[in-house]
Order: structure tokens, then sequence, then C-alpha cells
């Protein structure tokens, strides 16, 4: 345990460096991210200077929400998402093989060594527009909110990396993995606004089979005062709970997921 | 309709009743076509797989079990996947491995200087990866996987693509640290010159099952393949019928046999002929052991055929 903890720096600074070989493709590449993710945001505005209003929420509520949404996403992706969309190649190709036969957690290896820091991009932009919310909207500015926003902000980030990782971990078992990525971003899309924007049914799902709304509508209507739909009361609490629980199951879903592995070729 | 919405999978069997004890100290070379299971078992006595049956003991451990354990007692060389980092120079590879390892500073100094020299890696050792030929880099993943001093050595066809000179270093390499250092050597190969140079013992599987397990050259035996002669006169002399060999074609001139029994030699070949045969020259062919096995596997298949 202790040996994998000194092993991360070093895999992550040799990481960089070797993203760090083609820095040209690496900034275009974040330009590239910065300009979508801004547009999307910019679509969402014009619909908000048009209707005042989106689902009883006004614009600075709703920049704290996608800004939340994007910064949770940010840190719990780097810590997955692409780590976890090439384990199907690793399994095709026989590179998790490699790392099974080294005496060190797979997980760990992929995790650190594949560290995305591209992210960086989503997380300027996320900062940059939560501020600007947070500046424009009143707020009972205390320790409690802010303990609480913070606390919030790493479980959502934990609901988005054990998502991924459990995600990732069915190449490991049935080898092929990548398709559920794109029912991922069907859902990750609906889970950048307001709950009560939805139907019931379609709120039931965000909160249970695909838990998303707890990467951001769940914390940020807690945060601003806002009712949660279906779950009232509970709210506070289970946008705290969600990221812990959802990490302890995908912990358990690994290991299943390692024990059942057969490897591909050969 | 139902198979659109159910999968149904259909077991494959890699390895079957295959049994065989490794010493250590040996150097045993695994060999059988594509598909006989080879990398299968490789992956299984490296703790990637766990056997679905059966009984698996690597240094006195179950490998899935202590995979961590084993880990640290094998070293493992894929031909066909790079376990170095494409876009960083060799050194940065071999020093992530020097702590995963927890190889002690001097150890790994001398390790590295030692397999370095005999390797010829020096030069590129501060290279990128990325711009090594397939010969460099192969050298370099098997000096890696030394570095720990693991007790064996496992790899998955160490020479596949390599050109003859980059095949002979390796071969020669291996050779001597498995004489010198003691490190237990098993490898998969269709190369049999792999196997001729650095293993005494084969293990050859096939269709998921052992088909021979001993010396190389017990093989041809054990196969019961034929000597080829070829006889070449001055003057025809017409069909001649041997008792020592059966004649398999007759060009006038040039006659070619099979010597079907081992204990014949040409000696008594040469005697049954006689002297007034206007005999002028000979050429016996022990077949090379591609050819043993290409019979072998031949055979297998027309049998499998008509059965």
């Amino acid at each position: 345990m202790l040996r994998h903890l000194r092993l991360i720096p070093i895999l992550l600074q040799m990481n960089l460096r070797a993203q760090m070989e083609y820095r040209g493709a690496f900034l275009i590449d974040r330009l590239a991210m910065i300009i979508a993710y801004a547009s999307a945001f910019a679509v969402i505005w014009l619909l908000v200077a048009r209707f005042d209003t989106l689902a009883g929420w006004n614009w600075g509520e709703l920049a704290l929400l996608y800004s939340f949404h994007t910064l949770a996403y940010a840190v719990g992706a780097s810590f997955s998402f692409t780590q976890m969309r090439d384990l199907e190649e690793h399994v095709r190709l026989g590179t998790f093989d490699a790392m099974l036969t080294r005496p060190m957690s797979p997980w760990v290896y992929l995790v650190f060594a594949r560290y995305n820091i591209g992210y960086i991009s989503h997380i300027s932009l996320a900062l940059a527009l939560m501020t600007w919310a947070l500046l424009t909207i009143p707020i009972d500015w205390s320790i409690g909110w802010v303990a609480y926003f913070l606390a919030s902000l790493l479980s959502a980030a934990l609901v988005t990396a054990s998502l991924m990782t459990m995600l990732g971990a069915t190449a490991l078992a049935w080898t092929r993995s990548n398709h559920l990525y794109s029912l991922y971003f069907g859902f990750w899309e609906l889970s950048r606004y307001p709950l009560n924007l939805y139907p019931t049914i379609i709120q039931g799902i965000l909160l249970t089979i695909v838990p998303l709304g707890f990467m951001a509508a769940v914390p940020v209507a807690v945060l601003v005062g806002k009712p949660v739909p279906l779950l009232g009361d509970i709210a506070p609490i289970a946008a705290l709970l969600a990221g812990p629980a959802l990490a302890s199951l995908a912990v358990l879903f690994w290991r299943f997921a390692t024990s059942r592995y057969q490897g591909a070729g050969g | 309709m139902k198979t659109l919405v159910t999968t149904e999978y259909s077991e494959v069997e890699a390895v079957r009743d295959v049994s065989f004890d490794i010493s250590a100290g040996e150097a045993v070379g695994y060999l059988g076509p594509n598909g006989a299971g080879k990398s299968t078992m490789i992956k299984m006595m490296t703790g990637i797989l766990v056997p679905s049956a059966g009984e698996l003991s690597i240094l006195g451990r179950t490998p899935h079990q202590h995979r961590m354990a084993n880990a640290r007692d094998i070293g493992v060389v894929f031909g066909q996947r790079s376990q170095l980092w494409w876009d960083l120079p060799v050194r940065d590879s071999f020093d992530l491995h020097r702590r995963i390892y927890d190889i002690p500073a001097a150890r790994y100094e001398g390790n590295l200087a030692q397999f370095s020299e005999l390797l010829d890696l020096t030069p590129f050792l501060d290279r990128a990866v990325r711009q090594l030929s397939l010969g460099q880099r192969m050298r370099a993943e098997i000096v890696m996987a030394l570095l720990h001093d693991p007790k064996i050595l496992f790899l998955d066809e160490p020479t596949i693509g390599l050109d003859v000179v980059a095949k002979d270093a390796v071969r020669k390499f291996l050779a001597r640290i498995n004489r010198e250092r003691g490190v237990t050597i098993i490898l998969t190969t269709h190369d049999l010159q792999d196997i001729e140079s650095i293993c005494p013992r084969l293990i050859m599987v096939d269709q998921a099952r052992l088909i021979f397990d001993g010396a190389l050259k017990d093989l041809r035996a054990s196969m019961g393949t034929r000597r080829r002669l070829t006889l070449e006169f001055a003057s025809d002399p017409g069909p001649l019928d041997l008792q020592t060999a059966r004649l398999s074609s007759d060009e006038g001139l040039l006659k070619h046999y099979q010597i079907e029994r081992e204990d014949v030699s040409l000696v008594d070949v040469l005697a049954e002929i006689g002297r007034d045969r206007a005999l002028k020259d000979i050429v016996l062919e022990e077949p090379n052991i591609e050819e043993v096995i290409r019979t072998f596997y031949q055979g297998r298949n027309t049998a499998a055929v008509t059965a």
C-alpha cells in the first residue's frame, strides 16, 4: 500500500513528460475542449436570456450548476475516463496482461500512468464560471456552507470516477465496454440541468440506476436552497453519501471483474 | 429471434491434460502451432489467468492466488507487446521497474551494467523507445525483465519479427543467462532455432494437449520420421529394390529412398548395394525439426478429416 503511494508521483511525472513530447497537439486539444464546453454553455445562456429562468433556476444558479457539473466531472474523469475507455484496448492488445505480471495493482498503474492532465481546460473554464456565479447569486456564506460545497464536490467527482471505472471494468470480464459509454454520456448530458425540468421517470433514473443526478443537480439545488424532487429532506445527506457509496461499489466491481479476466487471444 | 438477444458462449478449452514439471535452472521451449494453447499456459503460469481446473504451482505458489509474490520472482517478456514507455528514454522505464520491484541500488546498477554490455544497450539507453529498431527494443525488454533477478524468466515469442543478427544476439544472451546465472527459462516460440540454441528440453503441445516432452534430439525418433537417401549412379542400374531402404521415386540415374528404421546405418545400405553398380554419389538427409513437426501436424490433420 505504502509502496503504491510512493510510486504514484513517479508514474504521474513520467506520464507528464510523455504527454509533453507532443506539446503542440496537447495545446490544440485543450483549446478545442474549451471551445466545445464554452459553446455548450453559451446555448444554455441563450435559452435563459430568452426565457429568464429555466425550471425556476435563474442564470446565476444555472451557471453554478453547470460549472459544478463540469468541475466535478473533470476531476473525476481525470482519474478514470481515458484510462477506462482504453482498458478495452489494453485487454485486446494484451497490455493489461503485462500490467498483471508486475508486483503492483494494475488499477494504480493504469490510472496514474495514464492520468489525464488534459482536463486542465475543463477545470479552468469551470473555475472561472464558478467564481462568477458565486459572486452573482446571493449566498449565506458560512463555514458550514463552504464545507458542504467542497464535500459535495468531492462526492460528485467520486460519482463520476466510480461510474466510469465500473463501465471500464466490464471490459475485463466481457472484453467489450465502449458501447456503455455512449449510454453514459446520454444521461450525462441530462445531468447538466435541474432535475425538476424532467418527468418523474427520468428523475428516478438519474437518482437510482444511472445516479448522475448526484453529480450536480442534487448538491447544487441543496446549495442554492431549491427543493429536490423525490429526495426532499434527505437530499443533502444523499449528495454527500453518493460518492463514497458508489466508490465502494466500484472497488467491489473492479475486484469481481479482474477475477473474471480471461484475456484475449491465444 | 432468440439469438438476437441472448448470446451463446461456447467454451474453448485452450489447455487440457497437460502435465509437466520444470526444475530450477532448466531452459524449456514450449512449442506448438497457433491456437495450441501456448500463450494460455504462459498466462496461467504468470498469474494472469485463473485455470478452471487442475493444479499449478510455480516456486511453491499458486500464481493467481499469490499474484504479487509470484510477480516478484518472475520476469515476463512478451514478444508482441512492449512494456517500455514509448515516448520516454529506455532508462526511464528501467528506473520505474527498479522502483516497482524495490531493487537495491547497487544490485540494479550491477545488473544494468552487465546486461547492457552483453546485449550492447549502452548506445541507446538514453534514446526514446519509439526511435529504436525492433531488435533494440526487444533487447531492452529482455534486460528489463531481468533487472530484479527473477528466478524464472518467461518469454512469449521473444524472437518474433527479429532479423537474423538480433535473433542470434538474443539467443546467445538467453543461453548465457540460463547457464551462468541459473535463471530458469520458459519460452514459447514458432522458431525451432530458438529451442535448438537455448533449450535442452522441448515441450510440444497441439490442440490443447501435450504431445511431446523431452530432449530435442529425441523428437525425431519419437515422431517416427524417416531419413531420406538419394543415390546417384553413373549409369542407370534399372529398378533397384533394397532391404534397408524403401524406393520412393526413381529418376533413372537419381534414385530416392526413405530409411524407415532407426537402426539402419549408411554402411548397411552401402553393403547391400555392393561395389559393382557404378554408384557415383550419396546424400543422406536427416529431416530437420521443422519438417518433423510439419509431417506430424499434417498427419494429424488428415487423420482428423478421415476420422
